[in-house]
């Protein structure tokens, strides 16, 4: 179980590169932390090593935001983001079930922890606040 | 011509009749059933229950408009396609497009917020009667999914200029309001406290308000509250509305100058607001004043047009058709349409 200490945003942007480099496609990456931990920042640098070339914002208010990566593999990187949700739904219920265990999509999934029933294959990490800018990062 | 439009891209189910001629705008009929009081409890919107309740209530919704003459008069179908919940999006379409596939009637695919730019036009006649004497104008759309600077050249073209890179504005203030246990929605809570609290109490991050561009920010302003509150042991009321207040103005110091800068930038003749956060007072108030410094009309949609509505679509979809700018389909292909969750109204960035 990998883990990291994060010190600033580029050590960030350094942990989800690696990160991005292993992902062969139909994983699902589920990110835990805060409200500020940086779950955010990390979507970002993820998305832009696997080739989304736009801008990756908050996809709170419409749940899934999907984009289309410039890569040979991967064709659709999906960002979800279940702040509002309750827990008591599955990712299926949020209109996911197309993306899920297709070997061309990357399925990122922020506040994971709201969501039942997570794929098999599910690469869970957790980013924890500890003050300052440091940031304790730990890759399941 | 008459327009029946359908509006389902979130929480709010909604249903128009409009009838346009030439500089005329009449709207004979608008419904609005909002989902708020079912998902309050769940802190925001559930795409499965909303879905649920779209189903439940378009049908009833549908004949309570059209009543015994059905689609009789009706020349357009208009329908929201996106940007929205994907789920929810869906039962607007397939009303739509069954109804217009079934009568052999066209449908106009409506974008979202280009109906949130046409609000604009269901409140000021001057708008509808001489548009050009307005355009190009400057539109800050904000909402709780988007916040973005449009440049509107004429109906149907839009360049976007900036947009937020994050967080939308009316996701922080929800965002704020849950930190703070007011509720849901968050923007007419945040901003009722913040009318009682001391805009200076705290300074919280403005957010690129010097960057060289009219990108936003906003993810950092709702981290800065949640550090304030965690540095708190208790709070009190007074503390509740000099957050709110303090946050508020940050966000709009941050909305007011960057449109300010950009209208000046591209030589506007107006400038609008759009999306639900233009029911904002201060956000109202401070483009307002700004706008009157350098002679520009403002414009902001009337309160019952700022949330999401069917008239806003029907507006849009009409002048998707005089100025054939539009998705205007027909026939076997209106069977193909489907709903776009993240369409942009305008890719271009200058």
């Amino acid at each position: 179980m990998p883990e990291y200490i994060s010190k600033n945003v580029a050590d960030t942007t350094k942990v989800a590169t690696e990160l991005a480099k292993k992902l062969t496609g139909g994983e699902l990456v589920a990110l835990s932390g805060n409200l500020g931990a940086g779950k955010t920042v990390f979507v970002k640098a993820l998305a832009e090593s696997l080739g989304v070339k736009d801008v990756i914002t908050s996809p709170t208010f419409v749940l899934m935001k999907v984009y289309v990566p410039d890569n040979k593999k991967i064709n659709k990187f999906v960002h979800v983001d279940c702040y509002r949700l309750e827990g008591q739904e599955d990712l299926s219920d949020i209109g996911l079930g197309d993306y899920l265990n297709d070997d061309k999509i990357i399925v990122v999934v922020e506040w994971a922890d709201k969501v039942l029933n997570l794929p098999a294959k599910t690469i869970r990490v957790n980013i924890d606040y500890r003050g300052g800018d440091k940031r304790h990062i730990v890759i399941d | 011509m008459r327009i029946l439009a359908i509006e389902s891209s979130c929480d709010e189910t909604a249903i128009a009749l409009l009838e346009a001629k030439g500089q005329s705008l009449n709207l004979l009929k608008n419904q609005v059933y909002s989902q708020i009081s079912i998902h309050k409890k769940y802190g925001g919107v559930v795409p499965e229950v909303a879905a649920r309740k779209h189903l439940e209530t378009i049908i009833p919704l549908l004949g309570s408009i059209l009543g015994k003459d059905k689609l009789k008069n009706i020349d357009y179908l208009a329908v929201t396609a996106g940007p929205g919940l994907v789920t929810s999006l869906l039962l607007g379409l397939t009303a739509a497009k069954t109804l217009a596939y079934a009568n052999k009637l066209p449908l106009v695919a409506v974008n979202h917020l280009e109906g949130h730019v046409y609000s604009n036009w269901l409140t000021s006649s001057d708008l509808v009667k001489n548009p050009k004497k307005f355009l190009p104008a400057l539109v800050l759309i904000v909402s709780g999914g988007h916040t973005e600077l449009v440049l509107m050249k004429g109906h149907g073209q839009y360049q976007s200029i900036g947009r937020t890179l994050d967080d939308a504005a009316g996701e922080a203030y929800d965002k704020v309001a849950k930190l703070l246990s007011l509720g849901y929605p968050g923007g007419p809570i945040v901003s009722k406290w913040a009318d009682k609290g001391n805009t200076k109490a705290y300074d919280f991050p403005k957010p690129m308000l010097t960057s060289p561009n009219f990108d936003f920010s906003f993810s950092g302003l709702k981290t800065a509250v949640l550090y304030t509150l965690e540095k708190k042991k208790n709070i009190n009321k007074k503390d509740i509305a000099d957050i709110c207040a303090s946050f508020q103005a940050a966000v709009v110091e941050v909305l007011t100058t960057k449109a300010m800068i950009a209208a000046k930038k591209y030589q506007v003749k107006s400038i609008m607001l759009a999306g639900g956060v233009a029911a904002n007072k201060a956000l109202q108030q401070s483009l307002l004043q700004k706008s009157k410094s350098q002679n520009l009309p403002f414009f902001y949609p009337a309160a019952n047009y700022t949330g999401d509505n069917a008239a806003m679509i029907a507006v849009a979809a009409y002048y998707n058709v005089v100025a054939k700018s539009g998705r205007i389909i027909k026939n076997k292909d209106i069977l193909t349409l489907e709903p776009e969750a993240n369409w942009q109204l305008s890719k271009n960035k200058i």
